[in-house]
């Protein structure tokens, strides 16, 4: 299952966090930084997927954000248990996230995602609950989030 | 869409501004803590949470939200947001939807599991949760996912569990992963039972969302108890079957693959239902086959799918028809050019080869690439293939690549992981106890304190005991190569630091047997281990390892040296109790009565069980002595009492007494190898019966006493288990058939006076000359290996050991007048060649005759010539002087040979193959980067000599190949060669000043094996 996903520029900076398990602050940085650092020492042609410390993780590069996913082993699958996660198929959910946020803003880029984190977040929360893939249908995961911005949007009227 | 963000205050704006402009970490810091301070400021005046219009311009509430998003930021880059906390749990009640999800969704990230705050939002939760507004209902159920901690799941599980059968599928399809998360907070309020029923009826659900959540539910309570789901096998693959025929609605495609997550949930449920059942893995073929061939259309996620399929393929019982397609998927994956894909191969290849290892032999070139891939994940998980397709045949190829990674990664992690595989495959499959030395020395150097404490324990008790055969001599021959191996490491330049664990192993070794080393003194041995013994920062338990080493050697040698003399003088002072008292002890011996020494010391009796004489009967003349002398006899009475601590010397057999209070302080605990090693050099001081845990009380008994007693050194080896690996029947009688075999090798031109353990590889030079050909056909045999490296997964050849004595296929042809590899062992080949080689060739009958070659290596060297595909033993009928053949069989092949024998020189200045000597291949460096991997044979080889790298390529020039560079800022030079205008032949060979590291790679395995023996001999 996932236990994280990451959106983290090529400078090493966070842009989008979201953790499925706990993890205190300091050390989702140093994790972050880790990760990221194997990241950039790969090249283009070597493969998607990397191991860090008991996590499989696919990482994705759009541009100069790159997209990563952490995975652990189920816990119901017991201690020790290997980490069944498809790869391939994670990397193609980086995708299919990247696709549904282009639906919703147009086309995403780092800056669009910085201004708008809050949303981003629940464009994600749409996608991933609990750590499992929910829900990969794009007008399904939009429809809340299209509603909510008409309902804020009316009520910001009422406020003016 | 998307314009709810873009309302942004300047500040906010300003501060994303400065983050996205910054250019290093530390400036992020300094703006994120200038950010904290503004915002503490800010927030400290409580918002004005009343709606209506406050300012023209400024709407608070919204100004209150994006201090919540600024919160967010200032823990996403790392710093503490604790002290504005409050705020968002308060906004967590607002009115507003955007407002209220974006409280929950920082107290959900920001909030520690057991904070209280978390209590605070219970009965927020609980209100969204019953909202009539599907949003806010739909936003409660995720922050129950995120927030809820087990404490508090009562309070709002009977309210998502009612949510499971709201209006809106939305809601369901969240509420039933809510309810997985609070099953996995307190299975004793949401019971497996409940789970099942929800899950049974969500999967039946109108909607395909709630469907498809529902899977993540199935898959991860399958995993817990396979049995729960059994009985859903046929509507899962209903399921499968409805997504592949396209009934979902268009927008669950995905590249218009229909809904390819799904369809890898169900795949993988049904992997895990499967497993070891015959009747529900029945129901899933036909829907595996059919689903493996729709997604296969060229795009990743398709690729996903079909690797899914493979997974559950490999896990549940077995088809031939799916482990034929799922092989053939692998193979396109492996020799896909995306490195994704071939990641894929290589894991699906690791599952496929545990239980059907015949699909790995067409996979060999493939996986060596992948090894030598600079993508480190290709090559961890390609590490993963070889260690699970280890077999005795491979195995020494395959912990060399091990040991050689885990010199070179950094990642501790993948450290401790590789070298535990290391050890269990060395343990498991070790061909020899020479080669389970040198793998253990290696990995001890590179690991250190990876290793297992017992590893290292269990080399000292296989070069204590021996193989446990009997065999003497072998054992003190295994016992010479681990004292090179130790006196290598003993002079290494950084000796002080090698890891603790090699240090102690090496001192115990060297203790014990360093009189076998041909190389070194043990005055020479003495000094160094001295220097060693003074080195302040190895710790103390270590440092006593080598002051007991120094001890053994120095009653070994029958002199005290000063400096040994002087390091025992200064341990006397020592603050290790343990280790003072040992250096008294053995300063008193040394200066009262030295004649003991050997007594105390005995040479190579480690394994020696001890006797002891309780009764010490030994002191009987003594005390008549004494008692002659007028001494009051000694009465047990007066001493038993409760604080006797002599209870040890009241032991008369079957009366021992319960020990009552134990006053002398208890023994510091110790690690048994420590144990071990502190036994061997202390249970001879001190009384033997306290190393073999005698009644209590006996730990102080006098030690200048104690030594009449037979006090052979109790070596605690509680790892006699270890003897089977290596025991009678065990793998270490592989090597012998090869010498039974191999008569006529016993003049191999070697005599090596003083091996080295680099020498020893090829021939350690022993008194002995019959061991000399056996030593040779195993190291034939690992030249053979390491360019085999799939031998023994081939199908058909069962990992037998008699496959260790497999002879190099060097191609000789059937007829004996081949002409042989210069290597020592040629003839041997010739020899099984000729009888296992049924070939129509005239081969004379006695010749086959006389060489009773078992079946068995008949049809293993057959198949390892199908796997190789190369023409190994092609009969040619080229009369040509064959080699070194004297003694028995010279004259029996007399006859048949045309031409007169004669020895083929050791050291003939060009290579020649087949009689066709190699010509200079005059390439370029790129040309022959690109040639490197076309090339099938590889075959590593060491050789001990102090050449440079000058000499190294003049001598590849000699030899007949083309220097192609010198590459003197790594010592490595690299030349070329061709054989009879068809067969490539590459060198790369690296100086290190002591030895000459070389990989030879060919197209042909006969080549390259020979052409190594070849430069081997000629370089050293």
């Amino acid at each position: 299952m996932i236990s994280f996903i990451l959106m983290v520029n090529k400078q090493g900076q966070t842009r989008f966090s979201s953790y499925y398990e706990w993890i205190s602050i300091d050390e989702r940085s140093a994790l972050e930084s880790e990760i990221i650092r194997k990241c950039l020492s790969r090249s283009e042609l070597q493969c998607s997927f990397l191991e860090y410390r008991g996590y499989k993780v696919i990482y994705r590069r759009y541009a100069s954000l790159f997209f990563i996913v952490g995975t652990k082993p189920d816990p119901f699958a017991g201690e020790g248990a290997e980490n069944n996660e498809n790869e391939l198929g994670m990397l193609e959910f980086i995708h299919a996230v990247v696709e549904c946020l282009d639906k919703w803003a147009g086309s995403i880029c780092e800056l669009d995602i910085m201004y708008q984190l809050e949303e981003v977040h629940f464009v994600v929360d749409e996608m991933v609950q609990n750590g499992y893939i929910v829900e990969t249908n794009k007008v399904n995961i939009l429809r809340p989030i299209a509603l909510m911005e008409r309902e804020s949007q009316k009520s910001d009227a009422m406020f003016r | 869409m998307a314009t709810g963000g873009l309302n942004l205050s300047s500040e906010f704006f300003q501060l994303l501004k400065a983050i996205g402009e910054s250019k290093s970490k530390q400036e992020e810091d300094r703006i994120i803590a200038k950010e904290v301070a503004r915002l503490k400021q800010k927030m400290e005046s409580p918002p004005s949470n009343q709606t209506g219009p406050q300012a023209a311009f400024t709407n608070p509430k919204k100004l209150a939200k994006e201090f919540l998003v600024r919160l967010l930021y200032v823990s996403m880059l790392g710093h503490d947001n604790s002290w504005g906390l409050i705020r968002a749990v308060e906004m967590a009640a607002s009115s507003s939807l955007f407002h209220k999800r974006t409280g929950y969704l920082v107290c959900g990230a920001c909030l520690p599991p057991d904070h209280e705050f978390r209590f605070m939002l219970v009965n927020q939760m609980q209100r969204d949760l019953s909202s009539p507004n599907v949003l806010e209902c739909s936003g409660g159920v995720l922050a129950c996912t995120s927030i809820i901690t087990s404490d508090m799941v009562p309070a709002v599980a009977g309210e998502v569990t009612k949510l499971l059968s709201h209006d809106s599928a939305t809601i369901r399809k969240k509420a039933i992963l809510c309810l997985q998360r609070f099953y996995q907070l307190a299975p004793e309020v949401v019971t497996q039972e409940e789970m099942k029923k929800h899950v049974e009826k969500a999967l039946c659900d109108k909607d395909p969302a709630v469907m498809g959540s529902t899977l993540n539910v199935i898959e991860s309570l399958s995993l817990e108890n396979k049995a729960l789901f059994k009985h859903i096998v046929p509507s899962l693959v209903a399921i499968l079957k409805q997504i592949g025929d396209r009934r979902l609605p268009a927008e669950y495609d995905y590249h218009r693959l229909p809904a390819p997550w799904m369809q890898m949930k169900l795949i993988r449920i049904l992997g895990i239902l499967g497993q070891a059942d015959i009747v529900a893995s029945q129901g899933m073929y036909e829907i595996l086959n059919e689903a493996m061939k729709k997604a296969d259309s060229g795009i990743n996620a398709g690729y996903a799918v079909v690797y899914e399929c493979v997974k559950t393929i490999v896990s549940i019982y077995p088809n031939a028809a799916l482990l034929d397609a799922a092989a053939e998927a692998i193979s396109r994956f492996i020799q896909s050019r995306s490195n994704n894909l071939k990641y894929l191969g290589v894991t699906g290849l690791a599952m496929i080869v545990e239980s059907h290892p015949k699909y790995a032999a067409q996979h060999q070139l493939a996986v060596m690439d992948c090894l030598e891939d600079p993508d480190e994940t290709l090559q961890v998980k390609t590490l993963d293939l070889l260690y699970r397709m280890t077999n005795p045949v491979n195995v020494e190829f395959i912990s060399e690549k091990l040991v050689h990674f885990l010199s070179q990664t950094p990642d501790l992690f993948l450290k401790q992981v590789l070298t535990d595989r290391v050890c269990k495959i060395a343990e498991r499959y070790a061909p020899n106890n020479a080669w389970y030395c040198k793998t253990i020395t290696q990995l001890l150097r590179v690991s250190g304190d990876l290793v297992q404490q017992e590893v290292a324990q269990n080399l000292m008790s296989l070069l204590a005991e021996g193989t446990g055969d009997d065999d003497e001599e072998s054992d003190m021959l295994l016992r010479q190569t681990a004292v090179e191996m130790m006196v290598k490491q003993l002079f290494s330049e950084h000796a002080g630091a090698l890891p603790k664990i090699l240090l102690e192993t090496m001192a115990w070794c060297l203790g014990e047997y360093g009189y076998l080393s041909a190389e070194t003194s043990l005055d020479m041995l003495l000094e160094q281990l001295c220097e060693l013994a003074e080195t302040r920062s190895l710790p103390i338990t270590t440092r006593k390892c080598l002051v007991t080493a120094v001890m053994k050697l120095v009653a070994q040698a029958g002199t005290c040296p000063p400096a040994a003399a002087a390091v025992i003088d200064e341990y006397t002072r020592s603050k290790d109790m343990d280790l003072q008292a040992r250096c008294l002890e053995f300063q008193t011996i040394l200066t009262h009565c030295p004649q003991l020494l050997p007594e105390i010391f005995p040479v190579d009796a480690s394994a020696e069980d001890v006797q002891v004489d309780p009764n010490l009967s030994f002191l009987d003349g003594y005390v008549q002595q004494c008692l002659h002398q007028g001494a009051q006899p000694y009465d047990a009475s007066i001493y038993d009492d409760d604080d006797d601590d002599d209870d040890g010397y009241g032991y008369g057999g079957a009366s021992q007494p319960e020990p009552s209070f134990k006053m002398t302080p208890y023994e510091k605990p110790q690690t048994p190898a420590q144990a071990m090693m502190a036994m061997a050099g202390a249970g001879q001081l001190r009384s033997a019966a306290q190393s073999i845990s005698l009644p209590p009380g006996s730990g102080g008994g006098s030690m200048i006493s104690q030594p009449k007693a037979d006090t052979t050194p109790q070596l605690s080896l509680n790892t006699r288990n270890v003897a089977n690996v290596w025991g009678k029947g065990g793998l270490s009688q592989a090597p012998q058939p090869a010498s039974t075999q191999t008569p006529t090798t016993t003049h191999i031109p070697t005599p090596a006076p003083a091996p080295s353990w680099g020498a020893s590889k090829t021939s350690v030079s022993t008194p002995k000359a019959p061991e000399l050909p056996q030593k040779t056909a195993e190291q034939l045999e690992r030249e053979r290996q390491a360019a085999a490296l799939f031998g023994g997964i081939v199908p058909g050849a069962a990992p037998v050991p008699s496959a260790m004595s497999l002879p190099v296929p060097a191609p000789v042809p059937a007829t004996p007048a081949a002409p042989p590899p210069p290597a020592p062992s040629a003839p041997e080949v010739d020899l099984l060649d000729l009888s296992i080689w049924d070939t129509p060739a005239p081969a004379p009958g006695p010749v086959v005759d006389s060489f009773d070659v078992a079946p068995a290596s008949l049809a293993i060297v057959e198949t390892v010539s199908d796997t190789e595909d190369e023409p190994v033993s092609v009969p040619a009928p080229a009369p040509i002087p064959a080699a070194t053949m004297d003694d028995p069989f010279a004259s029996m092949m007399g006859g048949l040979q045309d031409e007169p024998l004669e020895s083929f020189p050791a050291a003939s200045s060009k290579f020649e193959y087949n009689g066709v000597p190699m010509a200079p291949l005059q390439i370029t460096t790129a040309q022959f980067g690109q040639q490197w991997g076309n090339c099938a044979a590889t075959t590593p080889t060491s050789v001990q000599t102090t050449m440079n790298l000058t000499a190294l390529l003049a001598k590849l020039e000699e030899v007949g190949a083309h220097p192609v560079e010198a590459i003197a800022a790594s010592n490595e030079g690299i030349a070329a060669g061709m054989i009879g205008g068809a067969q490539l032949v590459l060198i790369h060979g690296r100086v290190t000043g002591s030895s000459v590291e070389m990989t030879i790679k060919s197209t042909d395995t006969g080549i390259a094996t020979s052409l190594a023996l070849f430069l081997s001999s000629a370089m050293r």
